[in-house]
């Protein structure tokens, strides 16, 4: 066995230990004990390949027919993966930290790594037949996760809406990258689906409706830990920006655009807390939607550095509102709930990490922003001010939440602080998305080198195809299938 | 030797407040705040250190240097398209306008210890001072858009936490957020402006939009004129020109320290500062000049009339310093760059001075207030011009109720409308959430 394969089954390895752990031991404290010291490791452990350059790029490939779907690696790790590795990893330790003992059982721990498990593979691999099975069994997963009785309706709304998407993924994968299609007309439809299927599962409009209703009806919890992963985009960059025409890209860019200011205005006018998270996170998904599909350098290198701190700072806000409704119970916008008396260091952590989602200057949210406006502004440059205007509808809904859950006067001023555990999980966050937003240089060297890669994989794709239409006949030799430098970067454009 | 010391000048009047802000905010994690002398002795040292060293660089500057300076304090990050840098523009107007804000942050500082003495908020209000200290520097001395905005925006925020300083009351609350979401469409026209600076220029350096020579050689008329659109957007939603002035009255409800230094000092005029130095990129466009002209002429006419008809001493000082903010940015349209910068400097001191001493005046006066109510009169028997411009004045230009109708109304109902379809999407018809518009009613 390689290194890089000892490396890659100890990762997984970790929340599935974890997971059976839940077998043998009674007391539930103990196995959060045990969750936490796993995502510790995990976290550690995913870091590796950023410092140790013998797993920092390699690959494993496909074997095997069922799984031989098109020439994706079945396991890797790139420039693109290594953050997304510890990013999963860094989701689960922060929701085992703080999420509150009320709030999580041994199912829920269990439950968490789980999800965890299926990330961290999905994230580990290229192989459309092996994201299909991860999508599908984290789709069941969670749909597991949500609790029956008044939740039904969740229940139901997620079997509707991210089944569909299974079932238009899996049809898409095998359009594409079947070993017996060759029809470019079968491809192009397979490659539609596919995106259906990365839009339906991220809440982008027109397929977001399920979202919202499950952050509000469903469980908070398995809700933020199976969409803050973002595993839609990871689809849309690794399977679909390689082959998709620019008029698909720009497509999904313009309705990404749209449903960003269509969330972030949602938000703002909502009730209840839990559904303005939900809005939130459809519109900060979006806004990384939008920076993959304008297929730029700087969009693309700005949306893979949104998609870390967007993510982070988002599970980060809605743990909050988590931590929040366990100490003073169901959360009206409308009303004011006086928290910062009982729990200012929440309040502090709230308002930094929504800051952080809308691109304040010292966050690594406003380098994302910066990258992804300057990149969309160029690809769209009317449409691209749509950034500024979720930017800014985005911090008024933060700004309200902020002010009806911490303001006002509490009559029963009891101290609900939250506990160290908590407080050490909430700074741990903090910290690194005000550390990397005020030097960001080498986070974002990264990001530009994963964009450059997946311009690259793109540039290749549409030159091998139109190389097969030219020996067709099909297209006449002349025509260049995408402008391209000679080492295979796209060139861009130019003001 | 000089531009070294020039910068450690700069370096140690902008990392001054940065530090106070750190440590403050840092302090803020303990479970109980820090004694209030720490707190006072740490601003108070904060803003001498910052004094002294932008004494020291303007001094430099003075004798030694006597050319503008970019300094680049770092590069905060790059792109294929170029560098995100940490520039610092150095020379006399903004050595000049930075060491008057610190000296008036301080005179600020000290007058707060005593006035928000055994406040329990009192750590959080110097945490948000600190905030606001280090935006006005990075104001004053930007050399780059992204400098500018990072200012910008911390001078936003901390205004409108202070406005809802005293966060167990609605009301408080409830204007602070109709005062970010007026700062909120100032940093998206700010943002906007960055990303055309970017989008034309190449780079984020603002000696290409301030300077007279290279705005000419960066940008043209087409383009010096949305970037100016969208500059002058943002100085009207920070210094509260029309039609944003609605927000200004509001934003009294916060400390008046607080309103002292924002509302009559610093933050109004830290708008009309921006335009000053975008002079050169506004006077490439006769309708950005014209806009700008408009704007700022209306404005002094409306906050005059307005002013005449406050009943509390805060919003009469506010309107009457706006009266000022639009005749300033009328100077600059009309490209009177120097009186203009003397007229901001000179009111800014002025009327913190008017701010500071307004409740002590009330105080010996007690009945002062309540005498210029009675006084005022009523509308009856009245010329119907005098009558209706007295009215006018009296609901300050109806400014909130035309922007809540023809703005945030629709906003909500639309909002409404389509969250109602979401939920009917996704399974069930529940109460819809138009809670914005009953913000005002509860």
């Amino acid at each position: 066995m390689s290194l890089p394969s000892i490396w890659a089954t100890v990762l997984v390895g970790i929340p599935a230990l974890v997971a059976v752990s839940a077998l043998l031991l009674r007391r539930v404290e103990r196995l959060r004990s045990l969750a936490i010291a796993g995502g510790c490791s995990m976290l550690s452990w995913s870091a590796l390949p950023s410092v140790v350059p013998a797993l920092g790029d390699w690959e494993v490939a496909t074997r095997g027919r069922w799984l031989a779907l098109g020439a994706g690696a079945l396991l890797r790790v790139d420039s693109l993966s290594r953050p997304l590795l510890v990013l999963a990893a860094a989701l689960w330790l922060l929701t085992v930290t703080v999420t509150p003992r009320t709030l999580l059982d041994r199912g829920g721990i269990v439950r968490t790594a789980i999800a965890t498990l299926f990330t961290t593979v999905a994230f580990l691999t290229e192989s459309p037949g092996l994201l299909v099975l991860t999508w599908g069994a984290s789709v069941l997963a969670f749909r597991l996760a949500l609790p029956g009785g008044q939740a039904r309706r969740a229940r139901g709304i997620v079997l509707a809406y991210l089944g569909a998407s299974t079932l238009a993924f899996a049809l898409g994968a095998a359009l594409v990258f079947g070993p017996q299609m060759t029809e470019p007309r079968a491809k192009a439809v397979g490659l539609w689906l596919i995106v259906a299927a990365a839009v339906a599962r991220k809440g982008v409009l027109p397929f977001h409706a399920w979202l919202p209703a499950v952050f509000e009806h469903g469980r908070l919890g398995p809700a933020v830990l199976f969409s803050t992963p973002q595993l839609g985009t990871y689809v849309v960059a690794v399977l679909v920006l390689p082959l998709a025409s620019a008029r698909l890209l720009s497509t999904l860019a313009i309705l990404a655009l749209a449903t960003a200011v269509y969330g972030a205005a949602l938000a703002l006018v909502q009730r209840s807390a839990r559904r303005a998270c939900g809005y939130l996170f459809i519109s900060q998904s979006a806004l990384v939607m939008a920076g993959l599909d304008t297929a730029s350098e700087e969009a693309l290198a700005g949306a893979l550095v949104l998609w870390l701190s967007s993510s982070l700072a988002f599970a980060g806000l809605a743990r909050c509102v988590l931590v929040l409704e366990a100490r003073h119970g169901q959360l009206d916008l409308s009303q004011y709930h006086g928290a910062y008396q009982s729990s200012p260091l929440l309040a502090a952590t709230f308002l930094l990490l929504g800051l952080t989602c809308t691109g304040f200057p010292g966050t690594l949210g406003f380098v994302g922003e910066e990258l992804l406006l300057a990149g969309a502004v160029r690809g769209f440059p009317v449409l691209g001010f749509l950034v500024v205007l979720a930017g800014a509808l985005t911090g008024l809904a933060i700004v309200r939440m902020y002010f009806s859950l911490f303001c006002g006067a509490r009559e029963d001023a009891i101290p609900l602080e939250i506990d160290r555990r908590e407080a050490v999980g909430f700074a741990a966050v903090v910290g690194f998305l005000l550390l990397t937003g005020i030097a960001p240089g080498s986070l974002v060297a990264s990001r530009l080198e994963a964009s450059l890669e997946l311009l690259a994989s793109r540039a290749t794709a549409t030159r091998t195809s139109s190389e097969t239409a030219i020996a067709r006949g099909a297209v006449p030799s002349g025509a260049p299938a995408i402008e391209a430098k000679h080492d295979g970067t796209p060139v861009h454009p130019g003001p | 030797m000089s531009e070294l010391l020039l910068e450690m000048g700069v370096l140690v009047g902008v990392t001054s407040p940065g530090v106070l802000l750190a440590m403050l905010g840092i302090a803020s994690l303990r479970p109980r705040p820090w004694p209030e002398i720490y707190v006072a002795r740490m601003t108070s040292t904060a803003m001498i250190a910052c004094i002294v060293g932008l004494t020291t660089a303007l001094g430099i500057y003075l004798t030694a240097v006597g050319k503008p300076v970019v300094w680049t304090a770092r590069d905060w990050f790059s792109s294929y398209e170029g560098i995100f840098r940490f520039d610092f523009l150095v020379d006399g107007w903004s050595l000049a306008f930075a060491w008057m804000s610190a000296a008036i942050c301080a005179v600020v500082a000290r007058f707060s210890y005593r006035y928000l003495h055994r406040e329990p908020g009192f750590q959080r209000y110097f945490t948000l001072f600190a905030a606001f200290a280090l935006g006005m520097m990075f104001v004053s001395l930007a050399g780059s858009i992204e400098v500018l905005f990072a200012g910008w925006e911390l001078i936003g925020l901390s205004s409108a936490l202070l406005v809802a300083f005293f966060h167990d009351r609605p009301a408080p609350v409830r204007n602070g957020l109709r005062v970010f979401a007026a700062y909120r469409l100032s940093d998206a026209a700010m943002l906007s402006a960055a990303a055309l600076v970017h989008y034309y220029a190449g780079d984020g350096s603002l000696e290409s939009v301030f300077a007279a020579s290279t705005a000419t050689a960066h940008f043209t008329a087409t383009q010096a004129t949305l970037i100016s659109i969208f500059f002058i957007g943002a100085v009207a939603g920070k210094s509260a020109l029309l039609p944003l002035s609605g927000w200004l009255p509001r934003a009294m409800e916060g400390p008046t320290p607080s309103s002292a230094v924002y509302y009559g000092a610093l933050s109004v005029h830290a708008g009309c500062y921006l335009l000053w130095r975008a002079a050169p990129l506004l006077e490439q466009s006769v309708l950005a000049q014209s806009l700008a002209a408009l704007a700022g002429a209306s404005t002094a006419l409306y906050a005059t009339f307005v002013a005449r008809v406050q009943t509390d001493v805060k919003s009469a000082l506010a309107f009457a310093s706006l009266t000022q903010v639009g005749l300033i940015v009328l100077e600059i349209a009309l490209g009177l760059r120097t009186l203009a910068f003397v007229h901001m400097c000179g009111h800014a001191c002025f009327r913190l001075l008017q701010f500071l001493t307004a409740p002590s005046v009330l105080h010996d006066l007690h009945g002062l207030q309540h005498d210029v109510e009675a006084n005022r009169g009523s509308t009856a028997g009245r010329a119907p011009v005098s009558g209706g411009l007295y009215l006018f004045a009296l609901e300050r230009g109806y400014l909130d109720s035309i922007l809540d109708r023809f703005l945030v109304d629709p906003f909500c109902r639309a909002a409404s409308f389509l969250d109602r379809l979401d939920r009917s999407l996704s399974g069930g018809a529940m109460t819809s959430g138009d809670s914005l518009l009953e913000d005002d009613e509860r």
